[in-house]
Parts: C-alpha cells; structure tokens; sequence
C-alpha cells in the first residue's frame, strides 16, 4: 500500500486527536473524538486487520461514545479549560520536539525481531484466537465482568 | 526510507504524548477520561504498527484485541467514578473535590 494513505490516515487521526483535546466545547471533543476512532478503525481495517478494526469502531466509535455522551448528559456540560495556557503550548512544543527526535531516530530503520513466527500454521485470525489464546480471551471476559460489576456498583450508589 | 510502520510509529507517539500531557493539565474529569482515549488510541496504532510487514500479525492483532477490551473497560469504571464524584461533590474539578474533601 502507498505511503500516501498512511500519511492522510495519520494527518486526518492526529488532526481529530488534537482537535478533540483542544475544544472548549465538550460536545465538539465528543464529536471530533468520534471521527478520530473511525478513522483508527478505518487504519485496522485498510491494513489487513479487518477483525480488530470493526471491533475497535464498534467499542470505540459506539460504546464508548454513547457511554461518554451519557455521562456528558448526567453532569451537564461543564466549562472546560486547560490549567495554564502556557503550560498547555509548552506540552505540546516538547510533544513536537519528542516526535520530531522518534521520527530521526526511527529513519535509521527499524531492527528485525528473528522468531518461531514460521511454525505457526497459516490459519484464519478467528481460528488462531480460539486455538492458541485461549486465555486471552477468558482473561478478556473476567476483565469485562468485573468492570460491568463496578459499574453497576458505583451507579446504583444511594445520595447521602 | 519513510515506510507504513515508521508513520504509524510516529503517529502513535505523538498520540501517546498528547494524551498523557492533556491528562496532566485538564481540569475536568471528563476531559481527563477523552485524553485517555486518546493515549489508548496511540498505544492501540503502535502496538499495530509494530507487526507491519513482519511476521508477527496475528500476535499483534491480538494484543490489539486486548488494548481495545481492557481499555474500554477502564473508560466504563472511570465515568462511573466522574458521575458519582460529581454527585457527591458537584463539581468535576479535581483541584474544588480535593478542597471539598478537606
């Protein structure tokens, strides 16, 4: 694939990143937060990971966001704003500077990592999950059992 | 030479920095919850990237599957937490709870 898809996948994902942290309106950060995780999706997808890319639209771009919207409506819209302007420019100039030294550094080339990935069999991710991760995916569900147990437990808390 | 894996790389940490600077100077927890997203974006696109036009795919879109899981699990309990924090305390101002609290 073309490095020009990377970079406008890359340029459209940081834009909305950025977009979305830097709004005043919350509603705005929801929305513009929304696009970024289609956009992530859109990059999984694109490069053969079809599988992680609708899972991640699908938690990200939809459970989350309305999980997000709802606790937007539970608590109004509040003023947002940065603890210090000067702070926030100064983040974000050594932000530039630390990507700009990762990009110069990374020019020299990424080392190639030898592994047994040969004597896997080539099979289907689907099939490759539920052979071999078995755990991985009980270790998911407890992880998913237990955070829905805390939410329903803070949730249903009773106002002193 | 610029490849795929060297932008996405680089992408990837400049999301990583910016969530985790944008959770150090917000001010509102809500806020605090969208710039964690946002770092778990980053850590999703590097854990991607690192497995482009290598060999361990499947390894990586696991760990992806993980991040995304895990991930959404703790954005759930933390708005949870914001929405009682504010019941309790009226505000999402972490600076007026901790003065409230005292």
């Amino acid at each position: 694939m073309s490095n020009e898809v990377a970079l406008i996948t890359s340029a459209v994902l940081l834009v909305t990143a950025v977009a979305a942290l830097l709004s005043k309106r919350i509603s705005i950060s929801l929305i513009t937060l929304f696009y970024s995780s289609i956009t992530l999706g859109i990059i999984f997808t694109l490069y053969n990971g079809v599988l992680v890319g609708l899972l991640h639209i699908v938690t990200f771009a939809g459970a989350v966001s309305v999980l997000l919207l709802t606790a937007i409506l539970m608590v109004g819209e509040p003023k947002l704003d940065m603890n210090a302007s000067q702070a926030a420019v100064a983040t974000l100039g050594a932000v530039l500077v630390v990507v700009a030294l990762a990009a110069y550094d990374l020019l020299g080339g990424l080392p190639t990592v030898p592994g047994p990935a040969s004597s896997y069999p080539p099979t289907a991710l689907l099939q490759f999950v539920w052979l071999f991760r078995p755990w991985d995916l009980l270790i998911l569900l407890m992880v998913f059992a237990a955070s829905m147990i805390v939410v329903v437990n803070l949730f249903s808390q009773e106002e002193p | 030479m610029v490849t795929d894996q060297l932008i996405f790389l680089v992408t990837a940490g400049a999301m990583v920095f910016l969530g985790l600077g944008s959770m150090s100077l917000s001010r509102n927890l809500i806020k605090t919850i969208m710039s964690f997203q946002v770092l778990v974006f980053g850590v999703n696109l590097a854990l991607f990237a690192s497995s482009l036009g290598g060999q361990f795919s499947l390894i990586s879109n696991s760990l992806v599957l993980f991040s995304i899981i895990v991930g959404a699990c703790v954005e759930a309990v933390g708005l949870a937490i914001v929405v009682a924090v504010y019941r309790k305390y009226g505000t999402l101002n972490p600076s007026e709870i901790r003065r409230l609290r005292n």
